[in-house]
């Protein structure tokens, strides 16, 4: 009676032991994570600036930049009542990384393409557009922040 | 048993006063004792300028590098036109080595040297900001062993390499890399030494350029293009003009582009007119972008400018000097 009572518990235990095992194993299974898509960059729109600066110091607030417009549509861009900028005329633009991109680049008519940093971050949930460059003396360094006009 | 200590007389005070204060200023910091520096210069002389430096230092610290900067024009360009080597009967014969732009200073608030010193002594005694610190430090370290170090920094630096006749007050700075700019209860650390007059350029075909009197008109920046944003302040406060007072004054300006056209703006509107900022300051500013200004074609560039301020009517114009004769203003990068 009690070596069959003894077989009962020696086979309860194993089959407790197999169930702890298979758990075990497939605790260890790895899981395929899919990679989140970054999405493409997408800066077409009609774009005003918000913050100017100029070597650091604001233009902003002396000079009138209401009416300047920057237009990105379909690879092309153009400019309304211009102000100093990277480029003088209208042209096409590409963007070094469709996803992550650092440098935009500009080409006015048949010039050669213009490249500058550009950054592209969200403000307050809104996206703005940060381009920097020197339209004139190499030193003079200006900073122009565009936002969507609607 | 009680021990009364009683010293008579003025004469021994004097003399502790005396031994504690040179403990405190023996303590800590170096001190430029001298600048020996000329104050005329020909535009691409080589001009020589002694620094006389004495460094008291308190014992065990170290080893620090000693670090020197001098405030020069930026159109000079001093480091690759200066050499410096230092003479010292404690710390032996060297030479400075210019310290690269990413080393950062010594309690700078993660600057680095130029910065630290653009920071903490701005511009020295100039009125311009288009000048730059440049920053050298020894080629070996020393230690602080409680003994002074003495010594004579040689400069041989080519001035005027933008050939601009020039006006400016040179300024010049010592510390070491372990305190940087600061001064604590010890003392300070550093030592700033601003030349007593200004050092006077001739002989360049370049214009004037004066960092160092007060100017009618000044353009912001210093060196642009005519498709930079340029700021024309008018300081009615550096001497009495014909000009009226007015919250505004107007510009009458004339460019002269590459092609040989003269193009003449001088009219009393709201394209023109320069805001009195701040209010009741007798400071007037404009800020234009001359090519749209002057209105010019896509192909044409503007040289230079010169230009008049003018009253309401336009009748009455204060120029270069407070004379008739016009502000020039040459377009330029250099």
């Amino acid at each position: 009676m009690n070596r069959m009572k003894s077989f009962y518990i020696q086979s309860r235990i194993s089959i407790v032991a197999i169930v702890l095992l298979v758990a075990f194993l497939n605790s260890c299974k790895t899981e395929k994570l899919a990679p989140a898509q970054e999405q493409t960059k997408d800066i077409s729109g009609n774009w005003r600036v918000i913050k100017a600066t100029r070597n650091g110091s604001d233009l902003i607030s002396i000079v009138d930049f209401s009416q300047f417009r920057l237009n990105f549509k379909d690879g092309k861009y153009s400019l309304v009542n211009k102000v100093p900028f990277l480029v003088g005329g209208d042209g096409a633009y590409t963007l070094d990384d469709p996803k992550y991109p650092f440098q935009i680049s500009f080409t006015a008519g048949s010039n050669k393409p213009v490249s500058t940093a550009f950054n592209f971050p969200i403000v307050n949930g809104v996206r703005q557009l940060t381009i920097t460059f020197s339209p004139g003396c190499a030193n003079n360094s200006y900073v122009y922040v565009f936002q969507k006009t609607n | 048993m009680k021990l009364y200590l009683r010293i008579k007389g003025k004469r021994i005070w004097h003399l502790c006063a005396l031994v504690i204060l040179g403990i405190i200023l023996a303590c800590c910091g170096e001190v430029i004792t001298g600048v020996d520096q000329p104050f005329t210069a020909t535009v691409g002389s080589v001009v020589p300028i002694t620094v006389h430096v004495s460094i008291p230092t308190a014992g065990g610290g170290g080893p620090d590098y000693f670090i020197f900067g001098f405030l020069v024009p930026k159109g000079w360009k001093a480091a690759e036109n200066t050499t410096i080597t230092y003479t010292s009967p404690t710390l032996g014969n060297g030479s400075m080595v210019l310290i690269p732009n990413t080393t950062l200073a010594k309690n700078g608030g993660g600057l680095n040297w130029p910065d630290d010193m653009k920071k903490t002594f701005h511009i020295g005694g100039n009125l311009i900001d288009d000048m730059e610190w440049v920053a050298y430090q020894t080629d070996k370290a020393f230690t602080h062993n409680g003994s002074t170090i003495t010594g004579d920094l040689n400069i041989k630096i080519k001035v005027g390499a933008d050939n601009n006749n020039t006006l400016v007050k040179l300024d010049y700075v010592i510390t070491d890399s372990g305190n940087g700019f600061t001064s604590d209860g010890n003392g300070t650390y550093y030592s700033e030494k601003v030349a007593p007059s200004c050092l006077q350029l001739t002989g360049g075909t370049g214009d004037l350029v004066d960092f160092c009197n007060p100017q009618l008109t000044t353009i912001n920046p210093p060196k642009s293009l005519d498709n930079d944003y340029i700021t024309l302040t008018f300081d009615g406060n550096v001497t009495k003009t014909t000009l009226p007072s007015s919250d505004v004054t107007y510009i009458c300006a004339t460019a002269y582009t590459s092609d040989g056209q003269t193009i003449s703006i001088c009219e009393q509107t709201d394209k023109t007119k320069m805001v009195q900022i701040p209010s009741g300051s007798n400071k007037y500013q404009i800020t234009f972008w001359p090519k749209a200004f002057f209105g010019l074609s896509d192909t044409q560039t503007i040289i230079k400018m010169d230009y008049f301020i003018t009253d309401k009517t336009g009748n009455v114009k204060v120029g270069y000097g407070n004379t008739s004769s016009p502000f020039e203003y040459t377009f330029k990068c250099s």
